[in-house]
């Protein structure tokens, strides 16, 4: 039952940190040939895995004559990829120390480096979503250390991150974004973040159940 | 009757009034329909500052949504700064019939993110408490943009 659990948190951390990189950074030939030679990596872009483009281009020119302008156009000019935009009243992005998402890094001791990371502010998409994929990790590493309790309450930062921060906003940036998507990869990574995020959620909601039903059991035995 | 009798029939009477109004609001609609809406000086305020915010509508209408949705109309703009966008696209109107035509592709683009909202609801049960407060935002949305026409066009 726990070897089940932990390779289900290493298979949730591995695509949290494939649609992290995805939506964050432009695609370079090394994430391009990960993409391509993974059968199932592969499988989570069916229309990228049939796209003609994919196999007719030589991947420098696929990434720099599509795959980059299309991410320019979605992530850096037209659409915007920051939780603050969805939040406030202003339509203003938070790019300074008052953005909350920032006060729940530091509360976990989840670093971002803005610059490295090539973001405005500690709320973009990808950043979020890598903070997700640190949570999972360290669930995993509770897990191993038979540490139950402590993977418990990991699993609810995660219900709880999820709940009130990127379900609130992600949905209306990445339902935009398939909209826009000229190419079949970006099209593709916006419905894996979607539905990956909805489909954790339920995950999580299940696991915060029979947490909690577990827990009533073991106080009445 | 006496003092007492009075002071019991209206705890009585006081009682069953609660219980109505407990009863009438089961389904919610003694409850205000979203958000409270302020007053503005035009239309081009008053739907910037309530329709536009994703936080307000539960929508987020993009530029190329706004690009899209003018096209529709046979007009036809540059992508630009999102509220320069908008500010062009209500400039374009001129008439009452140019407002209701305007607000039509803003209820088409609500209805098709709605959509969607309980696709996902239907399909992930869990999040539905999530899309439910967005599809009540975006409904109290399109009502609101009919008040702004009634208000500024009529």
């Amino acid at each position: 039952m726990q070897e089940d659990l932990k390779t289900e948190q290493i298979a949730r951390a591995n695509i949290y940190a494939l649609i992290s990189r995805l939506l964050m950074n432009e695609v370079d030939e090394s994430l391009l040939k990960l993409i391509n030679e993974d059968e199932n990596i592969l499988s989570f872009f069916p229309n990228f895995e049939k796209w003609k483009k994919r196999i007719s281009m030589t991947p420098k020119d696929l990434i720099e004559k599509e795959l980059n302008v299309d991410f320019t156009n979605l992530f850096l000019l037209h659409l915007i990829p920051y939780e603050s935009f969805y939040m406030r009243a202003d339509q203003q992005m938070e790019t300074g120390g008052d953005n909350p998402i920032q006060t729940i890094y530091d509360t976990f001791d989840f670093q971002v480096q803005l610059d490295e990371a090539r973001v405005m502010s500690a709320d973009h998409i990808g950043v979020e979503l890598e903070f997700m994929f640190k949570l999972v990790e360290a669930q995993t590493k509770a897990l191993n250390d038979d540490a139950l309790e402590v993977a418990a309450e990991i699993a609810g930062i995660q219900y709880n991150f999820l709940k009130d921060h990127l379900l609130e906003w992600a949905p209306m940036f990445l339902l935009n974004v398939k909209l826009e998507a000229g190419t079949a990869l970006y099209f593709d990574a916006a419905e894996l973040a979607l539905e990956f995020m909805m489909s954790d959620f339920e995950y999580l909601t299940h696991l915060q159940t029979t947490t909690i039903v577990d827990e009533k059991v073991e106080e009445r035995a | 009757m006496d003092i007492k009798d009075l002071n019991d029939l209206r705890t009585e009477f006081e009682n069953l009034q609660n219980n109505d109004m407990l009863n009438d609001c089961e389904d919610g609609s003694c409850m205000s329909d979203g958000p409270s809406r302020e007053d503005y000086p035009d239309y081009l305020a008053a739907i910037f500052t309530e329709i536009m915010p994703p936080i307000k509508s539960g929508i987020y209408f993009s530029r190329w949504d706004l690009k899209r949705m003018a096209g529709e109309l046979d007009e036809s703009f540059a992508l630009d700064v999102r509220e320069r966008m908008f500010q062009k696209f209500m400039q374009w109107v001129g008439t009452p019939d140019d407002m209701q035509n305007v607000i039509e592709q803003f209820n088409n683009n609500i209805n098709a993110k709605c959509d969607k909202y309980r696709e996902y609801s239907k399909k992930y049960p869990s999040t539905k408490e999530i899309f439910d407060k967005k599809l009540k935002k975006a409904e109290s949305s399109k009502k609101y943009l009919d008040k702004v026409y009634t208000e500024f066009f009529t």
